[in-house]
Order: C-alpha cells, then structure tokens, then sequence
C-alpha cells in the first residue's frame, strides 16, 4: 500500500511539475506572441491561430478604462451560422494597462469569421477575418548548425513546426551574422527543414536565428518569433588558390628582373667581386711571353723601344722640375766646403771602375760636410762677395748645372697650379764634358716644358762660364753628384739668407725609381 | 495551365499522380486575381441571378473523420456547382476581357478534374441538384461574391483533398 501511494505521489508530482513547466513555458510564449501583434496588427480584436483548430483574439484598454471581464462580451459568427459566444480573461500588463483575451478551441477554416466585442453592451471592436490568414507559429525547433565540410559553408537545420497540412506552405527566414557584429544577412526558403549558408568567411564564428511563417497562397499569418541565436565556427581556411597562384607568377616575374638586372650588370659585379689583378704586361710588350719575366734580356731586346717611348719613364707621378747647380767654388777655396773634386772628376769621362773608386772617395769626404748646407754655404758667400759670375770659379768644375726658370710664353695656356712633382723632369747630367764639345749630354733645351712655365739652360751652353745671373727670386736648386746618388738642395739667388724663411717648394727627389713603383727583381734603368 | 491526358483507344494510358502543391496553388492565385480584378467591376459586369455555391468552411477535427472519398465526393460536387455557375456568368457578361478571365477560371476548374483523376479519385455520381436550405450549400447573387466563394474553396476543401490523397502519400514515402 504504501509503495502503491508513493508511487502516484510521484506520478503526480512528474505531471504538476511537467505541467507547471509546459505551463511556463507556455506562459511565455503567449507573452511573446502578444507583443509581437501589438506589434504587427492594427485591427481589434489582435487575433492568431496557432494550430490547426485554434483561434486565440485579444485586445488591450487603458489604465482608466479597465474593468472587470463581465463587462465585455466576445461575439463571433461564422458565414451562413449562428452567432456565438466567447468567454472572456483579463490579465495585467505593463503601465497599468489590461489585457482580455478570447480563445476558440474549434475552428472552421476557409470561411469568413464575424467578431464583436461588447462592453456594457456598447460595440466597441468589430472586425471579419479568416482563420487561416492569421497563423503566428511557434518559432522552428532544434536549431542546429553544421559544417558541411566545405570552406566559407555552415548547414543549419531545424524541425518545422508541427502542423497538419501546412508542411509545404511554410516558408523560412534565416538570419546570420558574424559573432559580435550586428550586420548580417536573410535568406529565405519555402517548405524545407535546411538551408546551406555560403559565402562565409574561414574561421570565423557565426549566429545563426531563424523564423517560420505561411507563404500567403492557403495559409497566411504573421513571422513567427526568432529562435535564440546559435553560434558556430566556419572552417578554417586555407590558402585560397587564386592567392597561391598569383604569389607564384609574382616571385617568378621578380626572379626573371633579378636575373635579368644580374645579366645586364655582371661585367660590373664581376669586377667588384672578382676585381683583375692588374697586369705590366701591357706595358712590357713581350717580357713575360718571350723573356720569361727577365727584365734584362727584355731591356737589351727593347732598348730602342725605351728610347722611342720615354713615356716609360713617366709613370703615375712625373718627376719634379729641378735646377741643378754645378758645385760653386767660391774665390777662395773653401776647403771644408769645397765640393770634392773626386766628385767632379767622377763626372768626367772615366771608366767606370775608377769612378766608382772616386765616388767612394768622394763619398767618404762627402760625407764630412752636411751635405744639405754645402752648397748653400758656397752660394752664400757668393752672395756676401758677390762677383761676376763669370769670373768666379764657380764654373771651374766641370759639372753640369741647369737652371729651370718660369716663363710666359704667349699663347699657351698657362697653368697656375703646376707643381714641380708634374713637370718632367727633362734634365739629363752630363758627365763633365768639355765645352768644346758642343753635343751636351744634359740634353740642353730652351724651349720649356710642355706645360708652358719652365725652362731650363744647362752649364754647356755658356763655355765661357758666363753663367748668367738670374734674377731676384729666381730659385737654384744645388745637385751633389757623387757618381753614385744625387743630392738636391733647393734655394734662392736673392733669398740665400731666407731660405730657411722663404717659400720654396722642394721635394725629396732621387733620381731613382721609386722601390714600390719598380719592378721586383729588375734592374733601375738610369738614362744619361 | 491545362493538365491533358489523351486516352489512346480502349485501354486508359496510366496517369501519373500529379502531387506537386505548386500546380493547384496556381489555381488559386489565378481565381483570387479574378476575384481582385472584378471586385470593381460596376454593376456586377451586368451579371444578374443567383447562383448556388458549396460551402467552404472546414472544420479540420470534422473534416479528418471522413474518409477520402467521402472528401472527394464534397469536392467533386462543388467543382460541378462552380463549373455550372461560370458557365452561366460567361454567356450574361459582354465585355471581352471579363470573358477571358471567366475562361482562364472555367479551364483551371477543367485541368482540376484532371488532377483528381490522375490521384485515382474516380468520378463519382454527383449528388442530385441541392435543393434550398440545403447544409452543403448555399446562394450568391454577385459576381465578386461568387469568385470569392470559388477562392476560399479550392484553398480550402480541395487543396486538403489533393494534399491528403493517398497516391500522393505513397510517392512520399
């Protein structure tokens, strides 16, 4: 017995609580359906079907003119019948306003519906409808989103209301947006339970709602109420092909240019990633093909060559303009001063043994006296007793002296900034010949250099030792010929005192080439 | 649309069941847009009389306890009433354009039978001419009102009917 009593205990619990829900939530849908034809209908009596044998018709009054539901009266009369009654419920709504409802459990469609609604007796709605035109449904069930395996693709689906008849004049609105964003778009589709939704992007979340209504040819009514959004997330996406397909041609145009640009430029880039060693063998015209690099076999082969291209001489650097001086013997001899006659004697025509052997002695007494101040100290006291030059024994050596003076010469083109390093050096020694001679070895010339500013006289031109004076600020150099080197001191006929103030340009020259500029292992060429 | 079968001589070619919903919802728009276009019509496009029309209302808990050739037998007599009513609008009326729409009606209510029949719904002895008061029937004396009644009928019994048959049940399942 008592199993027996609990037991519909709890049978009836189940059902009041199912009821209890089913009437909440029914209760909700009423509430839901009222506001959407308070809405969406103008007419009075508000009035829905939503079965297929139902017909539920309200209306709304004002705070102040609310009264008890015995006051109103629901007549309705379907075509060709008799009039009937509906019995009438009040319930609250918000600001005070009431709400009287009439429901109809038995309907006929198809048929035009009279409706009058009465308080106390004085008509205040009328309105004729049919049944079948006012369907407001249930929103669809079971919203469910899938993915249909395909990118930018989302399959909804749902179940369509349950109604008798009316499956194939349903039609759908399918509303989705992105998650977040309040712009979407609608769909529509008539008598079917799922729609495909294209055009979406790859990996992104969507919401998805959905309504029902009639398609107006049998049945007609109003858009249902949205089912809650559902959210979904589209697959992610791939690499579109059009993209990957254009990335392609893209990185192939600009590898073609990049080679093409490499093409155009590669002697360029070859020479600054593999720059040529130079070579001398453009200027030693068969020294490595036919001599094997040497030099002195070359030299005798191509003697004349040298002479024909005294370019040779001249490479990046020209030598500086020099005046020499012959070693000054100045009245009385100076002894300490005097320039060793070994010296000069080396520069006579000797063999070339004994004038090494005087060079050495020349060297051993030239090296008593600094060598810098010897000639200045002759030519100072040159100076401080003047004398004729050409009574002076200045000239009683026999050495070589040139002197190289600035000239104008009309009509050439006058280089202001020429230094002495650009100037050839033009000036070969003579060896201490006789005036009589009149060959001079120093290669006498006039005529100035090319560059227009400079000429220069060699000693052999005056026989007599009528060695001209110059003028003042005219610019000696002072050459020490040992036979073996050359030593150059420069200075100044007026300013012998001031050389040490005044401004002249020397150079450290020795007659020599250069050790970086010369050629390894090949003799210094020397022209005389 | 006009639905024709062509029965070749002595045995009757099989018809398929013409189920789509599509076909008799043209029907009805055809017969509301009549209906529209001769609301205004001015004295009633001079057509005078009364005719007798079936009645339309459904009542679906009443409607499902009969069975389908009980149905088919209330929708076969009311297309009979509506042909005959047609019929006699089109000889009264004289402007052109209101006999071709009186035509396009008469020819859809043809191509409907057509339909029954390819849902095997045979034709049925048609009940003797209602009389007056009768339930099944009733009296208009307006053009407006008599295409009105047309709509709401073929909306109503006859698309249940057509939407309902048995033939078209199987081709469903």
């Amino acid at each position: 017995m008592t199993n027996d009593n609990l037991n519909k205990l709890l049978v009836f619990c189940v059902l009041f609580c199912a009821q209890k829900t089913s009437i909440v939530h029914g209760a909700q849908a009423l509430e839901t359906k009222v506001a959407l034809l308070l809405h969406a209908e103008p007419e009075n009596p508000k009035c829905f079907a939503e079965g297929m044998s139902d017909l539920t018709c309200f209306w709304e009054e004002d705070e102040e003119r609310t009264g008890s539901a015995d006051q109103y009266s629901f007549i309705y009369t379907y075509q060709n019948e008799n009039s009937s009654e509906c019995s009438i419920t009040a319930l609250p709504a918000a600001g005070g306003k009431r709400l009287y409802f009439c429901r109809l459990s038995q309907t006929q469609l198809f048929v035009p519906l009279d409706i009058r609604v009465f308080r106390d007796d004085l008509l205040i709605h009328n309105r004729s409808l049919f049944i079948e035109l006012v369907f407001l449904l249930d929103p669809p069930a079971n919203l469910t989103l899938t993915s249909t395996g395909t990118q930018g693709q989302l399959k909804a689906s749902w179940l369509p209301p349950s109604l008798k008849y009316m499956g194939d004049s349903m039609m759908y609105e399918v509303s989705y947006a992105m998650a977040g964003s309040h712009i979407g778009k609608v769909e529509e589709v008539q008598a079917s339970s799922e729609l495909i939704l294209r055009g979406l992007q790859s990996g992104t979340k969507y919401k998805v709602r959905i309504r029902v209504k009639l398609d107006g040819i049998s049945y007609s009514g109003y858009w249902s109420a949205w089912t809650d959004p559902v959210l979904m997330e589209t697959m992610p996406g791939d690499l579109d092909p059009l993209i990957v397909s254009l990335s392609l041609i893209i990185s192939l145009v600009l590898t073609l240019l990049s080679l093409l640009v490499l093409m155009s430029h590669r002697r360029f880039l070859l020479k600054k990633i593999w720059p040529i060693i130079p070579t001398p063998e453009s200027k030693f015209q068969g020294l490595f093909k036919v001599y094997g690099g040497d030099f002195q076999e070359w030299l005798g082969h191509s003697t004349g060559g040298l002479w024909l291209r005294p370019a040779y001489f001249y490479s990046e650097e020209f030598p500086a303009p020099l005046e020499v001086l012959s070693e000054v013997s100045l009245g009385p001899a100076l002894p300490s001063s005097a320039l060793p006659p070994k010296a000069s004697e080396a520069l006579g025509e000797e063999d070339e043994d004994e004038k090494l052997k005087r060079v050495d002695s020349a060297l051993e007494g030239w090296r008593e006296t600094p060598q810098e101040h010897w000639p200045m100290d002759q030519l100072r006291a040159i100076h401080q007793h003047p004398a004729p030059w050409t009574q002076s024994s200045l000239l009683e050596s026999h050495d070589a002296y040139v002197t190289l003076n600035a000239q104008n010469h009309s009509g050439e083109e006058l280089l202001d900034d020429i230094l002495e390093e650009t100037l050839p050096l033009q000036v070969l020694f003579a060896s201490g010949r006789t005036s009589s001679e009149s060959r001079s070895d120093l290669g006498s010339f006039q005529q100035s250099s090319g560059l227009g500013r400079l000429s220069s006289q060699s000693s052999f031109e005056y026989p007599n030792h009528t060695w001209p004076p110059k003028g003042p600020g005219y610019t000696y150099m002072a050459v020490a010929d040992s036979g073996v080197s050359m030593d150059y001191s420069p200075m100044s006929s007026s300013k012998i005192d001031d050389i040490g103030k005044g401004v002249i340009y020397t150079n450290e020259y020795k007659n020599e080439i250069p050790a970086h500029r010369r050629p390894i292992g090949t003799p210094i060429p020397f022209a005389f | 649309m006009c639905v024709c079968v062509c029965p070749r001589a002595g045995l009757p070619s099989p018809v398929r069941p013409i189920c789509d919903p599509r076909v008799l919802d043209r029907f009805i728009m055809e017969a509301r847009d009549t209906e529209t276009a001769l609301r205004g019509c001015k004295a009633g496009c001079g057509v005078t009389g009364t005719f007798v029309v079936p009645l339309t209302n459904v009542d679906f808990v009443v409607w499902e306890t009969k069975d389908t050739e009980e149905q088919a037998l209330e929708v076969q007599s009311g297309m009979s009433l509506f042909g005959q009513a047609l019929g006699a609008v089109r000889e009264s009326v004289s402007r052109v354009a209101v006999q071709i729409l009186i035509d396009n009606n008469k020819s859809n209510i043809h191509s409907l039978g057509q339909v029954l029949r390819s849902l095997h719904i045979q034709d049925l002895p048609l009940p003797p001419a209602p009389a007056v008061g009768d339930l099944v029937t009733r009296k208009v004396s307006s053009l407006s009102e008599l295409l009105h009644v047309h709509t709401n009928f073929l909306r109503g019994k006859v698309r249940l009917l057509l939407t309902n048959a048995p033939a078209c049940q199987q081709n469903s399942t």
